[in-house]
């Protein structure tokens, strides 16, 4: 469970999360939506500390989050997936190299650490990589360096890492923001299917209104760092949605 | 499943073999070079030694050095010249989209015969034609030039837009109107940019062809170091410096106006215009000083044909040693690469402006790499050579260190261009600061420092071809000892050798290059 209270966040005097208060439940799968520069990687960053709030607390499972303490940092990040709109892979290493990585922060100390610094994991991890790799449909390209990758089967490799974490929440900033039309499609059900058949937390950036309105039933809709709507996406009609990026435009012009 | 994992195993075999294999040609280089931690130890005393025996400087015979520098730099000035004048219609004639058949094929033999040899090797030969003095190191750097310019041109004139060309072709336009009026408004940016470097590249290089009778400063502080002037050497050395930090100075400003399009232009006009002609006037007036002897001249062209015919048939009596000394050779341009990459390492890292956040830190490491780059090679071997005795070792320390300025650059950059997206993706899954660099950035990087570290190989085989001639170790020794023996067979056995050895590993070398990135 995560819980956002008075949540305040200023970039040089401009409010970016003005007040954010939400509740979301374990299993859950969000949309967030809001225009451009409304705060919504401002506000997911904050969940797992690479932003830290002027004021405000956020709680992860019912641990306040401790923006100083680098060592609770890292026990909250090795629970918290992250998908991002560039994939985030290290291009030049194979598949299977980038899934790995993402179990480094369970060897964070002693002889793990030593053995994974090396370049040594186990023979399990090496298997659930695999595993991982096969469940997105990419077993057959585990040994491809990522730069030959489409941008789909980035997305995939990079969703494959996510889950080596073994994580209870998965953040999802425009994870379909640089892929077509088909390809998102499929990459929404396979972060849809994790959340539904892992009981992964899934909350997810999205600016495409008609993939959140068939995929997601909560919203959140921000605007100028306020939450300005949070509900079930089916008490909302087309044009209301429209309307939260309309108005928006209209404020900026004016 | 499992066999999917088991896939994995041949490739760790894989690079298993290829580790044991590189590190047993390391070893091995560093064996026949006879580099090892006894040598660092007593090179490092010798050369504390050397370094005392050099203070104070002597500069008594200061008027004379001014004349020797004027001279150096009209060396390569004129050399500059003539290159670019020779280098015009070759790399036109080599442009495969202007010509085709003949032409562009002897074009291209030239530019690449030109620059496979090294440029000291020309300068070797026209001392022997037309005795010591400045003009064999003009017509030695002249050929060197038209061996780099001429491939810079025709890779530039390729790569010109085609539409402007079409247009023109469509107007029923003959060849000379559409180089004059398609291609050269394209390309002379381009082409003054080259000039430019290559002008900065030969100022530098006359300071080194001195060393074998051309003519400079190089061939004073040969001649000191022999007689052990030591206070004299140290003087002419820092002069030396002073003369190549200014050069290298001016070319940095120069082409980065160059690359900007501000060349010539606005504020930039009255200081690129104050330093060409400055260059420029100090060219002209050593004009007067360097002793044109024409009839010098003309009597020593029928010596180069002497020398060409002189040549044949090659004698392959000793080809042995000479297969020894070309191994020699080869691994003092491996150890003086892997020395330089240890060493490249930290100040790589200490000139990143994305690692380390001291703008004092960065600048001071940033000019030692560009002191580094700078300095002829030739030039550290000579002082090596006096500071820990003929033999390879001085050459590849000098190899080292010159290479150091290269590498230490490339490293820098590559560092500074990493992509940071990976690097916070691996942090968000709570890893470690040693994991980050570990799985985040050491991928991006080994890379290309793989592909920079056999650049730099093949090009340092290339110099350790020719440090023997200051007697730095490898064959370069045998083959100025043959032509000052005027055994010219010889000489052309081991010049057919080092051409042989230089293609052979630019070829391996472009290929595994074309893997590694
Ligand atoms: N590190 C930062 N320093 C200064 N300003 C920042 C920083 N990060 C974000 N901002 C500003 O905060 C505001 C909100 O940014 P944020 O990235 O959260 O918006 P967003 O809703 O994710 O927008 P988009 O849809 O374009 O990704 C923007 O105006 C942005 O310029
Ligand atoms: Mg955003």
């Amino acid at each position: 469970m995560i819980v956002f209270k008075n949540v305040l966040k200023r970039y040089g005097g401009i409010k970016v999360l003005d007040g954010i208060n939400l509740n979301i439940q374990t299993g859950e799968a969000v949309a967030i939506i809001g225009p451009s520069g409304s705060g919504k990687t401002t506000l997911i960053r904050t969940i797992n500390g690479f932003v830290v709030p002027d004021s405000g607390v956020v709680s992860v499972n019912g641990d306040v989050v401790d923006y100083s303490n680098k060592k609770f940092l890292r026990n909250l990040r090795k629970k918290i997936g992250m998908i991002y709109q560039l994939f985030n892979l290290v291009e030049r290493a194979s598949a299977l190299e980038n899934v790995l990585s993402g179990c480094l922060g369970r060897h964070d100390n002693g002889m793990g650490l030593l053995f994974s610094t090396i370049g040594f994991f186990s023979k399990e991890e090496k298997e659930l990589a695999m595993e991982l790799l096969r469940f997105v449909g990419l077993e057959h390209k585990a040994f491809e360096r990522v730069d030959r990758l489409s941008g789909g089967e980035k997305q995939r490799v990079a969703i494959a890492r996510a889950l080596m974490q073994k994580p209870d929440i998965l953040l999802a900033d425009e994870p379909i923001a640089n892929l077509d039309p088909k390809t998102s499609k499929k990459i929404i059900e396979l972060l849809l299917r994790i959340n539904e058949e892992k009981k992964i937390t899934l909350i997810c950036v999205l600016h495409h209104l008609e993939t959140v309105e068939n995929n997601f039933k909560r919203i959140i809709a921000l605007n100028r760092g306020k939450i300005i709507y949070d509900g079930f996406t089916s008490s909302l009609n087309r044009a209301e949605l429209l309307a939260i990026y309309e108005e928006s435009e209209l404020c900026e012009a004016a | 499943m499992r066999s999917s994992i088991a896939t994995d195993l041949p490739r760790r075999l894989n690079k298993f073999f290829w580790y044991v294999i590189i590190s047993v040609i390391i070893l091995y280089s560093f064996k026949i070079s006879r580099v090892d931690v006894f040598s660092f130890i007593s090179g490092f005393s010798y050369s504390w030694s050397l370094i005392k025996e050099m203070f104070p400087p002597n500069f008594s015979h200061f008027d004379k050095i001014i004349i020797l520098t004027f001279e150096t730099i009209s060396i390569g000035f004129w050399g500059t010249v003539i290159g670019i004048i020779i280098s015009f219609p070759l790399g036109l004639l080599s442009s495969r989209n202007l010509f085709q058949g003949l032409p562009y094929i002897i074009s291209r033999g030239i530019i690449n015969f030109l620059r496979a040899v090294p440029d000291i090797m020309f300068a070797m030969l026209f001392v022997i034609a037309f005795g010591l003095g400045p003009i064999p190191g003009i017509l030695a750097l002249s050929l060197s030039t038209v061996g780099l310019l001429g491939k810079f041109y025709s890779e530039a004139i390729e790569s010109v837009d085609r539409k402007p060309v079409e247009a023109l072709e469509s107007t029923g336009s003959r060849k000379t109107g559409i180089i004059r009026y398609a291609i050269i408004p394209q390309v002379f940016p381009l082409f003054m940019g080259y000039n430019f470097y290559l002008l900065d590249h030969n100022i530098r290089v006359a300071m080194v062809l001195g060393l074998v009778g051309a003519g400079g400063l190089g061939l004073e502080l040969y001649n000191e170091m022999r007689s052990f002037n030591y206070q004299r050497v140290s003087a002419l050395l820092i002069i030396v410096c002073i003369v190549i930090t200014l050069i290298d100075r001016i070319s940095t400003k120069m082409s980065k106006d160059i690359i900007e399009g501000e060349f010539l232009s606005g504020k930039n006009k009255v200081i690129n215009l104050f330093l060409i002609s400055i260059i420029g006037l100090i060219s002209v007036i050593s004009l007067f000083f360097i002793p044109v002897d024409f009839q010098e001249i003309i009597s020593g062209v029928p010596r180069i044909f002497e020398f060409i015919t002189g040549l044949f048939p090659p004698n392959l009596s000793g080809i042995d040693r000479y297969l020894y000394l070309v191994i020699e050779t080869v691994s003092m341009g491996i150890t003086g690469t892997v020395i330089a990459i240890f060493l490249s390492i930290p100040l790589g890292v200490l000139s990143a402006r994305n690692i380390l956040h001291s703008r004092i830190v960065n600048s001071l490491s940033r000019e030692i790499i560009n002191f580094l780059r700078a300095m002829p090679e030739l030039i550290f071997a000579l002082i090596f050579v006096s500071a820990v005795g003929l033999g390879p070792f001085a050459g590849v320390l000098a190899i080292a260190l010159h290479t150091v300025g290269f590498l230490g650059k490339f490293y820098a950059e590559a560092i500074e261009n990493i992509d940071k997206k990976p690097v916070e993706a691996i942090e968000s899954t709570g890893a470690r600061f040693i994991q980050k660099v570990r799985y985040a950035v050491l991928p991006q990087i080994i890379p290309l420092f793989n592909s920079y570290n056999l650049y730099l190989l093949d090009r340092n085989i290339r110099a350790s071809t020719v440090m023997g001639v200051v007697g730095a170790g490898g064959i370069g020794f045998e083959l100025i000892m043959s032509m000052k023996v005027l055994d010219y067979q010889r000489t052309l056995t081991i010049i057919l050798l080092i051409l042989i050895t230089i293609v052979i590993v630019d070829y391996i070398s472009h290929y595994l290059r074309k893997r590694v990135v």
